[in-house]
C-alpha cells in the first residue's frame, strides 16, 4: 500500500536533486532546469497532503505555482539569451565581474 | 453560496491593476516619439492611489474569505510602499533621460512591482502571499537585467533570479509542510494549529524554511549573497526599490508571520534570531569597510541594516515590532534620500567609485549635503531619523532581556560610521576630480528638500511617527 510517506519521500528526493543541482552545476540551463525541479517537489507534496488530508486548497496551489514556475522560466531563459549575446558563454564560472 | 467581495477594502489594489492595464494599452498605442505620457500619468496614478489609501484609514476588515486582510499594520505598509514608489519613480525619470533614451515599459514594471507589495501587505493566506511576493520579484528580475547593453546589469540579473528562484523554492516546499500539518494555508486556520500544538515536526520544518526565504528578501546573514553583486550591477532605481520596497516586503511578512502566526514559536526562537541579528550587522557592517563602489557600499551597508531590524524581532514585544516599522520608515526617507544623489551624481559625472565623489560639495552643495545627511542617518547620528530608530530597537532589545545584543548594536554603530565618514571626508575635504558644477532641476531639487526633511523631521519630532508604527503593529489581526 503507497502512503503519504511514499509520496513525501519521493518529493523530498526531487527536491534535493534540485538543491544539489543549483548548487554544484556549471551551467546556468542546468541550473534554471533544477529549479524548476524544487518547485515541482513542492507540487508534488501539495498533491500528496492535498488527497491524504481530503481537502483540494492544496491541488488550487499547484496550479498557480505551475503559472509562476512558467513566468520564471521565461524570464530567466531570456536572461539567459542576453547573456550568451553579451559573452558567448552561458557558464555560470563567468558571472564574475561583479567582485570587489 | 458566494461570499461577499468588500470592494472598498481592495480598492487601492483594483485602481492600481486598472492603472496598469491603462499603461499598457498607452504604451502600444502612442508613438514612441511622442511626450512621456506614461511617466506624467504614472505620478497621477500615484497620486490618486495615495488619496484612495488616505481614504481607507481605520476601514480595517477581511474579505475573499479571510484570505485578503487590510488592518493597522497592512495600511501602514501600503503607505510606506507608496511613498517609497514616489521616490524611485523620480529616479527612473532622472535616471534614464541621463542615458538619453525613453524606457517608457520601465513605469509599467514598476507598477506591477507596487501592486505585489501592496498585495503582500495585505495577504492572509499563504497561496495569496506567494503569489504576491513572486509578482514583486518577477518584475525586480526583469528590471535588474533591464540595461541591456551593460554586461553588469546582465550578470546582476541573471544571479538574482537564480538565487531568488532558490528562495521562492524553499519558501514553496516550506508552505507545502505547514499546509500538511495544519491542513490550510489560511492564517487564522494555522494560528489555531500553532496554538495547539506548537512542536509538531512538520509544522517546525515548514517553519524553518519560510524563515529562510523570508531570509532571503530581507538580506540577513546565510541568504546575503546576492545583495552586493545585484546592489552594484542593477539600474540605481532597480537598486533603490529593492534596498527599501524588497526589503520593508520582508519585513511585513516576518511582523505578520511572527507576531501573530507563528506567534508561540517565537518565544522559542527569540536567541536563534538575536544571534542572526549579531551575527548579520557584524558582517554587513564589517564587509562594507574596504568597498569602492558606492551602490555595493550601501549593498553592505543595508545587510547591516536588516540586522539591526532583526533586533526587534527577537525582542519579540509590541514595542519591537512598533520599532522595526519605525526604523524602517526613517530608513525610507534616509535610504533613497542616498540614492537620489546617487542617481544624480551619475547623471553627471557617469561613476559610481566613491573616488570620484571627492570635491562633491564644491561643484554641488546640495548634492553634498543631502548624501551627508543620508549617510549620518544611516550611521545613527542624532538628531536624525536612524538615531531614534536605533534607539527604539535598543530599548526594546534591552526590555527583552538582550542586554548582549544591545551592545553588539553599539559597537556596529560605531564601525559603520568609519566607513560612512569616509565617503564623508571624501565629498567635504577632498579636492574636486572636475571644477564642473552639478545642475540639478527644481523639481529633483524638491524631491531631495523632501527627503531630507523626512530625515530630520522623523528625529526631531519623533512622537507621531512612533505612535502610528506602534498603533500599527498594536492593531494586527
Amino acid at each position: 500500500m503507497i502512503g503519504l510517506s511514499h509520496y513525501l519521500i519521493l518529493s523530498g528526493i526531487l527536491f534535493s536533486i534540485g538543491i544539489v543541482g543549483v548548487t554544484t552545476s556549471r551551467n546556468v540551463l542546468k541550473i534554471l532546469l533544477s529549479l524548476e525541479l524544487l518547485l515541482n517537489a513542492a507540487n508534488l507534496s501539495f498533491v500528496a497532503f492535498s488527497r491524504f488530508n481530503g481537502d483540494y486548497t492544496g491541488q488550487l496551489v499547484v496550479f498557480f505555482v505551475m503559472l509562476v514556475a512558467a513566468a520564471e522560466v521565461a524570464i530567466g531563459l531570456a536572461i539567459v539569451v542576453l547573456m550568451y549575446r553579451h559573452a558567448h558563454t552561458v557558464q555560470a564560472d563567468d558571472l564574475k565581474d561583479l567582485r570587489w | 453560496m458566494i461570499p461577499t467581495i468588500h470592494w472598498n477594502l481592495i480598492s487601492l489594489e483594483v485602481y492600481l491593476s486598472f492603472i496598469l492595464a491603462l499603461l499598457i494599452v498607452m504604451d502600444i498605442l502612442i508613438p514612441k516619439n511622442s511626450k512621456n505620457w506614461i511617466g506624467s500619468l504614472s505620478f497621477a496614478g500615484l497620486l490618486g492611489l495615495f488619496l484612495l489609501w488616505l481614504q481607507q484609514y481605520q476601514l480595517w476588515g477581511q474579505t475573499f474569505g479571510g484570505m485578503f486582510i487590510v488592518d493597522s499594520l497592512a495600511w501602514f505598509f501600503k503607505g510606506f510602499f507608496l511613498l517609497a514608489m514616489f521616490f524611485v519613480f523620480v529616479m527612473t525619470h532622472q535616471f534614464f533621460r541621463s542615458m538619453g533614451q525613453r524606457r517608457d515599459e520601465f513605469y509599467l514594471l514598476l507598477w506591477s512591482s507596487l501592486l505585489g507589495m501592496l498585495l503582500v501587505a495585505s495577504s492572509a493566506d499563504f497561496l495569496l502571499l506567494f503569489i504576491s511576493i513572486e509578482i514583486l520579484t518577477l518584475s525586480l528580475y526583469v528590471m535588474t537585467a533591464y540595461l541591456k547593453s551593460d554586461k553588469h546589469s546582465i550578470e546582476a540579473g541573471m544571479k538574482y533570479l537564480i538565487l531568488g528562484a532558490l528562495a521562492s523554492g524553499l519558501f514553496l516546499y516550506g508552505i507545502s509542510f505547514v499546509y500538511g500539518a495544519s491542513h490550510s494555508t489560511r492564517f487564522a486556520e494555522i494560528q489555531k494549529f500553532v496554538m495547539a500544538s506548537p512542536q509538531d515536526p512538520m509544522l517546525l520544518f515548514g517553519f524553518i524554511l519560510i524563515f529562510s526565504a523570508v531570509g532571503f528578501k530581507i538580506a540577513s546573514v546565510p541568504f546575503h549573497l546576492w545583495v552586493p553583486d545585484v546592489y552594484q550591477g542593477a539600474p540605481t532605481p532597480v537598486t533603490a526599490l529593492l534596498s527599501v520596497g524588497s526589503k520593508a516586503a520582508g519585513f511585513v511578512i516576518l511582523l505578520r508571520l511572527l507576531w501573530i502566526v507563528f506567534a508561540p514559536l517565537h518565544q522559542q526562537w527569540a536567541v536563534a534570531l538575536a544571534i542572526l541579528s549579531a551575527v548579520t550587522m557584524c558582517y554587513g557592517n564589517l564587509a562594507a569597510i574596504p568597498q569602492k563602489n558606492i551602490k555595493r557600499l550601501l549593498g553592505f551597508s543595508s545587510i547591516g541594516h536588516a540586522g539591526y531590524l532583526l533586533m526587534g524581532a527577537a525582542a519579540g514585544s509590541t514595542l519591537g515590532g512598533g520599532a522595526i516599522s519605525f526604523y524602517l520608515l526613517g530608513y525610507l526617507f534616509t535610504n533613497l534620500c542616498a540614492f537620489l544623489v546617487i542617481v544624480l551624481y551619475f547623471a553627471a559625472a557617469k561613476s559610481d567609485e566613491i573616488a570620484d565623489y571627492s570635491g562633491l560639495s564644491q561643484r554641488s552643495p546640495i548634492l553634498a549635503c543631502a548624501l551627508f545627511l543620508a549617510l549620518m542617518s544611516l550611521a545613527g547620528i542624532p538628531p536624525l531619523a536612524g538615531f531614534f530608530g536605533k534607539f527604539t530597537l535598543f530599548v526594546a532589545t534591552v526590555q527583552s532581556g538582550f542586554i548582549w545584543l544591545a551592545f553588539v548594536g553599539a559597537a556596529n554603530v560605531i564601525i559603520s560610521l568609519y566607513y560612512y565618514l569616509m565617503v564623508v571626508k571624501k565629498i567635504y575635504m577632498d579636492p574636486p576630480v572636475s571644477a564642473y558644477p552639478i545642475s540639478v532641476s527644481w523639481p529633483v531639487r524638491l524631491t531631495l528638500w523632501f527627503a531630507m526633511a523626512g530625515i530630520i523631521g522623523i528625529g526631531i519630532f519623533q512622537g507621531p511617527f512612533l505612535d502610528a508604527a506602534l498603533a500599527a503593529v498594536k492593531g494586527m489581526f
